[in-house]
């Protein structure tokens, strides 16, 4: 924390099996592009799991250090750009956010929490005097986590055990992340997500007119694909919310120019599914370079009134190479599990919604999309 | 992932990453190994190759690929399972790379038992739809298709035939569409590419005819119907060609033969630009290697009829009725070939069925009228000729009784005779041809059926083995319809074209028809080798008609049934107008060989059975009737021609003339000699022929015997003396003149028995003789020109020593005293010749060597001319029986050059030594002379 002054204690918290436990490898996120490929390893836990470790203190040449108790504490917290919570910023492009963060990288600074969902503590030890190093072990017992934790670029999802040695001065003070992940079943996922669906799936027929591939700038060239509304309706996962899974297809056409079906099994994936489907051509005067199928990570976050939203390409798969005739059929089919993705969210401040994009770039460069919403979930 | 901006580049790219790949995989580093044979794949993206240039690419890749593939099997599944790596790398982001990556994984699987076989493959090539690029989906399915060769499972016919059908359907949509891609000037460039990339999906067919090998209720159930209708739904020239042409040559000919009606049935079907005859060709040409094969392997089965069950040209025939009626947009162009290959293949079946051809020319025909026949353009002209006249290369003719490799002329000649005597329709085609083809084809089939050279292959043959091939040599011209079927399809040829014919007039004009024009109306004696040809005709057929027939069945031709032939073959020719000149002396020609051969046997029955007054009759009568015959063919050529050939017609009647006094038929030999005279003295108008002819009948009558009675040939030779004495010029007269005086010396002809000094009453008449010899003597002695008077009195002298030798004095009246005299006459008139000359002394040199051998002359001669050249030593100069002068060159003897007036510069030296001929002549007369005395003691009175 500061340079000058070195902290008298040294603070570890380890927690059990940490080792043996299964760990992701997170992005220590930030948009300066220099950090991208550091990365950092968490421990997962899910929810209602217990969290137990011990925390190692260590006091400095053997002085003495009195403190006034000393704390652990599980923290949950949603993190967000602070700005983004005034009104005015919402005509702000998402991406044009420059990073001001620090270079730790534990936690965004620029992120300030806006919620505190989760916040246990007890204390480990009375008011009293440190002599030499001592550990305390900690548990807390079926830890509920009501959120996956998440990290995105303007929003966080942060999970992290702090241990406080409360001073007269000072508070001295370590903080350890660890990650956290929700299985679910298709239909808790489903549920979960119920409540928001109608409004995200007006915004998102809405914004098919924007450009769905951010790595491009041209937009004078975007083309956007007409889908008929009533297909937009019927991809809201609320009109089958029971589990079994019905096949999406959906009309997409320029007239006169192209008229293709795109269908795909259902519109719910657990993370480790193939979404296998199929285009079929009905009129094609397009000279079609090739056709990708992408899955587009929406982050919306923010109040309703000045929600800012970012998309991000997951993947980008080339699904046809070169032009196809009236009567063909492209198979498609897509591993989700090698990716690193993410599963649907929602909560007050934010929610993340994935959306399939098929692009179709013609022989002149320009490129036609459609989009239409998946839900993400994650399975054991 | 980008690819190389250069083929060359991309090459280099490729090896690179070939290396490192191999470099992973020996180090166990698969997923690095795949990750470079990713990047290396990017390059088989590149959208601006040539399908060449991918080719090569191609290949190299696909050898890296078998590199990778061998690591996969060898390492599974102890450091990796295959069915993991599949998964895998379908996450590669780019399609082709993907795919390839897939195949090459998965068909690595295929190797072993315990995989999910069936489920890969059809996974494969469904996922191979992702690449709807052309060129690089052809590509693609083609790596499919080389992959999976060894390993589709073998228990399943039916799924691999599926399986691999499939890959050809989507293959040949990929090929059709890419003629459809890019912009429409470079639609030529498409159809190259194409063509070059044909082979990719003509493989799939071939792989298919390895897969059902001879399961033919496969084929035809299931295989067959759905190539065919993809042929025919994609509706592309290029690929329709040359897949119909590929299930034709793929697949094996007893398929063909069982599924003809539905392969000829689905050229129905096809685009209208389809040449559908190239699609029958082929067929046609696999049924013929069939029956060839079969051939070979028992020869037999022709006649056995092995594979009758299937009625081949009755499908054709169907095939081309259907046709003709539901395309009729068909040109003759397209019509007509297709027509041929079918009758390649009658005649390979069917060799003996000329009923099939006459269907076939039958449909022919009627598509031409229905075409009309001034539409005929040059091009089908072209295919009108080929068809009519045979020369398709493929034909191959074959008769019932197999024939020797090498006698294809005269199986040939066969056929086309079978063929004009059996096929009416054939005929009516050749008709509405015009006149230029009907004449090249008749051309044609006429030089066949007279081909002399296969005639004598044949009978060269014969002679070693007289069983086999003796029957099958010579044609057999059964009766009269045949020949005269034969005239009709010569007609043509035979037919003359006075004036501008209307056809001719307008653009098909052609070389042949100037030629023809300017000839008759010139009316020139030039050579026609049509009409000469068509003599040789007449007498082939003759001949023909006359031959001795092996065959017991056919009698040999009775010699009214040949006289019926030759007035079949008059009437038909005397079509021929003014070319009756070229045909009619061939025609007369036979006449005179039948006159004889009636003439023989009148004799033999004279001989033998003289009592049969009724036969004899007959044949005497016969044979007048035929001299009538005679003179109406001359009389025909004298009408159609008028004066042109005068000379001709004379000549013609001289030898009837001739022929009838053989046969003592007094009554028509003078008729046929006053015919020559009425000729001679009405037509012949030209100085030189009226000697030439003179002399000609002269020779005639010297040797008849039969016109003694009624003084016929008193009146005959007066006539003939008188009119030699009538002659323009005087060197004629005189000449004309001494020849006659043999017609009152006549002398023994040995055929018909008669003897000198055996014979008594032969015709002679001394006193005549000499009178002619006499007259003869006093033109030439009143004939200005010196050379020609002193020549011409050696030549009488010559004459006088014939009779001379040849009679006793009181009978030729030709005395010592007169030949003396005349020699006398002669030398003063030499000597007078020489006073002439300016360079005197050279004669008196000359004639100082008058003893010297001719050699010596030359020599004399070249000295005296101081070697002036080659021409004159090599040249000696003669002088004709009509006047004329002959240049004798001695270098090759054979070689006359006549001069008829010398008139040029090097003639001039010429000139010079005609002077001589005279010298000379008599110098050989005297010489003569000399050397009788020792034979003859009445020769010493003549003095020299």
């Amino acid at each position: 924390m500061s340079i000058f002054f070195k902290s008298p204690i040294d603070i570890e918290i380890l927690f059990d099996n940490e080792e043996s436990r299964k760990h992701v490898d997170i992005a220590a996120r930030s948009s300066n592009s220099s950090y991208k490929s550091m990365k950092e390893s968490l421990p997962v836990y899910e929810d209602g799991e217990s969290l137990g470790g011990i925390v190692t203190l260590r006091v400095r040449d053997g002085k003495k250090v009195d403190h006034l108790g000393i704390k652990v504490s599980v923290i949950g917290s949603i993190d967000m750009i602070k700005s983004h919570g005034s009104g005015n910023s919402a005509t702000k492009k998402p991406t044009s956010t420059t990073s001001s963060s620090s270079s730790n990288g534990s936690i965004d600074v620029r992120k300030n929490s806006v919620d505190q969902f989760l916040c246990q503590s007890y204390d480990l030890c009375a008011a009293g005097e440190l002599q030499h190093s001592q550990s305390f072990p900690f548990l807390f017992r079926d830890l509920s986590k009501r959120y996956e934790s998440y990290k995105g670029r303007n929003v966080d999802v942060a999970y992290y055990v702090k241990v406080t040695v409360m001073r007269k001065s000072t508070d001295i003070s370590k903080m350890k992340k660890f990650w956290v992940y929700l299985y679910n079943s298709i239909a808790t996922a489903s549920n979960t997500l119920s409540a928001n669906e109608l409004q995200a799936n007006s915004k998102g027929v809405a914004s098919d007119v924007r450009d769905a591939d951010d790595t491009t700038n041209n937009d004078t060239l975007k083309n956007s694909v007409q889908g008929g509304a009533e297909d937009g309706n019927q991809v809201l996962p609320a009109t089958h919310s029971n589990n079994e899974p019905k096949p999406v297809r959906l009309d997409i056409g320029i007239e006169n120019c192209l008229h293709i079906e795109f269908e795909y099994a259902k519109s719910q994936y657990s993370l480790k599914e193939v979404i296998v489907g199929r285009i079929y051509f009905l009129l094609t005067r397009l000279r079609i370079k090739h056709m990708e199928l992408s899955l587009i990570t929406r982050e919306s976050s923010g109040l309703q009134t000045s929600n800012v939203m970012t998309d991000s390409t997951a993947i980008r798969y080339e699904i046809m190479d070169g032009s196809s005739v009236k009567g063909e059929t492209i198979p498609i089919r897509l591993f989700l599990s090698g990716y690193d993705l993410t599963p649907n969210m929602s909560c007050n401040y934010f929610n993340v919604k994935n959306y399939l994009s098929l692009v179709i770039i013609d022989e002149d460069g320009r490129r036609y999309f459609k989009q239409s919403e998946i839900t993400l979930y994650r399975t054991r | 992932m980008a690819y190389a901006d250069s083929p060359e580049n991309a090459i280099t790219v490729i090896k690179q990453r070939t290396v490192l790949m191999n470099r992973c995989l020996s180090q166990h580093k698969l997923m690095e190994s795949l990750q470079h044979t990713s990047i290396m794949l990017t390059e088989l993206r590149n959208p601006n190759l040539s399908p060449k240039k991918y080719y090569e690419l191609y290949v190299i890749i696909f050898d890296s690929l078998t590199n990778l593939s061998t690591y996969l099997i060898e390492n599974h599944p102890q450091n990796h399972h295959l069915a993991d790596l599949y998964e895998l790398v379908q996450y590669t982001g780019n399609v082709v790379p993907r795919l390839y990556l897939m195949i090459t994984v998965g068909t690595s699987y295929l190797t072993f038992n315990d995989a999910p076989k069936k489920e890969i493959l059809k996974d494969m090539i469904e996922m191979c739809r992702g690449v709807q690029n052309p060129i690089r989906g052809l590509f693609l399915r083609y790596y499919l298709s080389q992959r999976t060769k060894e390993l589709l499972p073998e228990d399943d016919p039916s799924f691999n035939s599926q399986f691999i059908m499939n890959n050809f359907i989507e293959m040949n949509k990929l090929w059709v569409r890419l003629q459809h891609q890019g912009p429409l000037r470079e639609r030529e460039t498409r159809t190259r590419e194409r063509k070059e990339l044909q082979i990719l999906v003509g493989s799939q067919l071939v792989r298919l005819s390895q897969i059902i090998d001879d399961n033919f209720q496969m084929y035809k159930q299931d295989i067959l119907p759905t190539i065919l209708e993809q042929v025919i739904q994609c509706r592309d020239l290029v690929s329709q060609e040359y897949l119909l042409d590929v299930i034709c040559q793929v697949f094996t000919d007893e398929f063909h033969l069982k599924t003809l009606d539905t392969l000829l049935q689905t050229t129905l079907h096809l685009n209208p630009d389809v040449s559908i005859n190239k699609i029958v060709l082929t067929l046609v040409d696999r049924l013929n290697d069939y029956v060839t094969r079969q051939l070979e392997n028992d020869p037999n089965s022709i006649s056995s009829k092995t594979y009758s069950d299937v009625d081949v040209f009755g499908t054709f025939w169907d095939f081309l009725t259907v046709l003709n009626h539901e395309r009729p947009d068909l040109s003759l162009q397209q019509f007509i070939p297709l027509i041929e290959s079918v009758i390649i293949l009658s005649l390979k079946w069917y060799p003996d069925s000329f009923e099939n051809l006459n269907k076939l020319f039958e449909l022919v025909l009627q598509k031409t009228k229905d075409y009309g026949q001034k539409n005929i353009s040059l091009e089908s002209e072209h295919l009108f000729l080929i068809l009519l006249s045979f020369q398709n290369s493929k034909l191959q003719l074959t008769t019932s009784s197999a024939l020797p490799q090498n006698s294809f002329n005269i199986s040939k000649k066969h056929f086309i005779f079978q063929l004009i005597s059996q096929c009416q329709a054939y005929k009516n085609i050749l008709a509405l041809q015009s006149i230029s083809v009907q004449k090249k084809v008749v051309n044609e089939i006429i030089d066949v059926l007279m081909d002399t050279e296969a005639e004598e292959l044949t009978e060269n043959e014969s002679e070693s083995k007289p069983n086999s091939s003796g029957p099958t040599s010579h044609l057999v011209i059964e009766d009269k319809v045949q020949v005269q079927r034969l005239l009709s399809i010569c007609e043509s040829l035979i037919i003359s074209r006075s004036g501008p014919a209307p056809n001719v007039a307008s653009s098909d004009a052609n070389i042949d028809e100037v030629f023809f024009n300017r000839h008759d109306e010139e009316e020139s004696w030039m050579l026609d080798p049509i009409q000469e040809k068509l003599a040789h005709l007449i007498h082939w057929i003759m001949n023909t008609t006359s031959r001795k027939q092996t065959n017991k069945n056919n009698p040999r031709f009775s010699l009214e049934a040949q006289l019926e032939i030759l007035l079949l073959i008059k009437s038909s020719f005397i079509k021929g107008g003014i070319n009756v000149k070229y045909t009619f002396p061939a025609i007369i020609t036979n006449f005179w060989k039948l006159l004889r051969k009636c003439h023989m046997i009148k004799e033999y029955l004279l001989k033998k059975r003289a009592d049969n007054i009724t036969l004899l009759s007959h044949y005497s009568n016969l044979s007048k009737q035929m001299f009538k015959f005679v003179s109406r063919c001359i009389n025909d050529i004298f009408n159609s021609c008028d004066n042109s050939c005068t000379d001709l017609i004379l000549k013609l009647n001289l030898q009837c003339a001739t022929l009838a006094d053989q046969f003592q038929l007094n009554e028509i030999s003078y008729d046929f000699f006053s015919q020559a005279f009425t000729i001679f003295e009405e037509s012949l108008s030209d100085s030189k022929t009226q000697l030439q002819a003179l002399i000609y009948m002269a020779q005639s009558l010297q040797k008849t015997r039969s016109l003694y009675k009624e003084t016929y040939y008193d009146s005959l030779i007066v006539r003939c003396t008188l009119h030699g004495s009538k002659l323009l010029k005087k060197q004629d007269q005189c000449r004309a003149v001494y020849l006659c005086s043999h017609l009152w010396w006549a002398t023994e002809i040995s055929n018909i028995g008669e003897e000198e000094g055996v014979t008594d009453n032969f015709f002679r008449d001394g006193k005549r003789v000499l009178e002619c010899l006499q007259r003869s003597l006093r033109v030439a002695d009143s004939i200005m020109d010196n050379e020609q008077s002193c020549e011409l009195m050696v030549e009488i002298l010559n004459r006088c020593l014939y009779y001379f030798i040849h009679g006793e004095e009181a009978e030729t009246h030709i005395s010592i005293k007169y030949i003396n005299g005349l020699i006398e006459l002669i030398k003063t008139n030499l000597k007078s010749l020489k006073l002439e000359d300016n360079s005197a002394t050279m004669i008196a040199n000359s004639m100082d060597e008058l003893h010297i051998t001719g050699e010596d002359n030359m020599k004399a001669n070249t000295n005296s001319d101081d070697g002036s050249g080659n021409i004159d030593k090599d040249t000696n100069v003669a002088i004709g029986s009509d006047g004329t002068y002959i240049q004798l060159n001695t270098l090759n003897g054979s070689s006359t050059i006549i001069h008829g007036v010398v008139a040029t510069t090097s003639g001039s030296k010429l000139l010079h030594r005609l002077k001589y001929i005279p010298v000379y002549h008599f110098q050989r007369t005297c010489e003569y002379i000399e050397s009788q005395r020792e034979v003859d003691d009445r020769f010493k009175v003549i003095y020299v």
